[in-house]
């Protein structure tokens, strides 16, 4: 394909538990953009906003998927650790952006994910100390499965204090 | 060499410097001003300025200097009379060479 694209996946990590709330498409992408603005200057921000969007979000987890011109990705990904806050609706919190994977499609990326949130409810289990929760997430972890349409895995119990 | 037409007060050497770093700073982020630049000489009276750059970065920086148009709220514009890897090349200048 000519119109090659690139899709990065990160996660939102704070310490601020009301830094959940900030987690919306419009706030991430400004912060985004703001942030390549600064590190790259105006031809960073023109280079890498052609074809920038937020496509997918998960306030639960705090997954972001963002996507933009492979030309350019690396300037997207080099100015992703210079996300310092989120931003919205007048009430910033501190936070960092963790880069997941980076794919060539949406599908690539699913993949990942699924098997990456398989990962984090293991660990969970592990720590997890009530027997209710652990019966919880075995039931997710059982459950969760690529199925043809677009199904993400089971995102439950995931304020276990792991955060 | 760089040449900016002026009207007022010229810059020192140190202002010179600064309005090259802010520059490659709007035009290419932190990265830009990171870039390791040397003015190696300097004329406050004819304004003009050998630079010193990585060869990886001479696209930058003459692209910040290009789209460089102010300083201190007046016009001003950025001419680069010549470009080479060796410094000896730019003591004559073939742009004005006469073949006799």
């Amino acid at each position: 394909a000519a119109l090659s694209r690139r899709y990065v996946l990160c996660e939102v990590v704070s310490e601020d538990p009301r830094c959940r709330q900030c987690i919306e498409d419009r706030a991430v992408g400004l912060a985004v953009r703001d942030a390549i603005g600064r590190v790259h200057g105006d031809y960073g921000l023109a280079c890498c906003s052609i074809s920038f969007t937020v496509k997918y979000l998960n306030a639960y987890t705090g997954t972001v998927l963002l996507r933009c011109r492979k030309d350019s990705y690396r300037l997207l990904c080099s100015a992703l650790p210079f996300v310092r806050q989120l931003e919205s609706r007048n009430q910033r919190y501190p936070c960092f952006l963790n880069t997941l994977h980076v794919g060539g499609t949406i599908r690539t990326c699913q993949k990942f994910l699924i098997q990456y949130n398989r990962r984090q409810l293991l660990m969970l289990l592990q720590n997890c100390t009530n027997e209710e929760e652990r019966r919880c997430i075995q039931k997710s972890l059982l459950s969760c499965s690529l199925t043809e349409e677009q199904s993400q895995s089971g995102d439950e119990e995931d304020d276990d204090g792991i955060e | 060499r760089r040449e900016l037409p002026d009207g007022g007060a010229r810059p020192s050497v140190a202002q010179f410097k600064q309005l090259v770093v802010s520059a490659l700073r709007e035009l290419h982020g932190e990265v830009g001003a990171a870039l390791p630049v040397d003015v190696l000489t300097y004329e406050e009276k004819t304004l003009s300025a050998i630079l010193r750059v990585v060869s990886s970065g001479l696209v930058k920086l003459w692209s910040a200097l290009t789209l460089l148009g102010f300083y201190q709220n007046r016009r001003c514009a950025f001419r680069v009379l010549q470009a080479s890897p060796f410094l000896l090349a730019l003591s004559g200048n073939s742009r004005e060479l006469v073949l006799d």
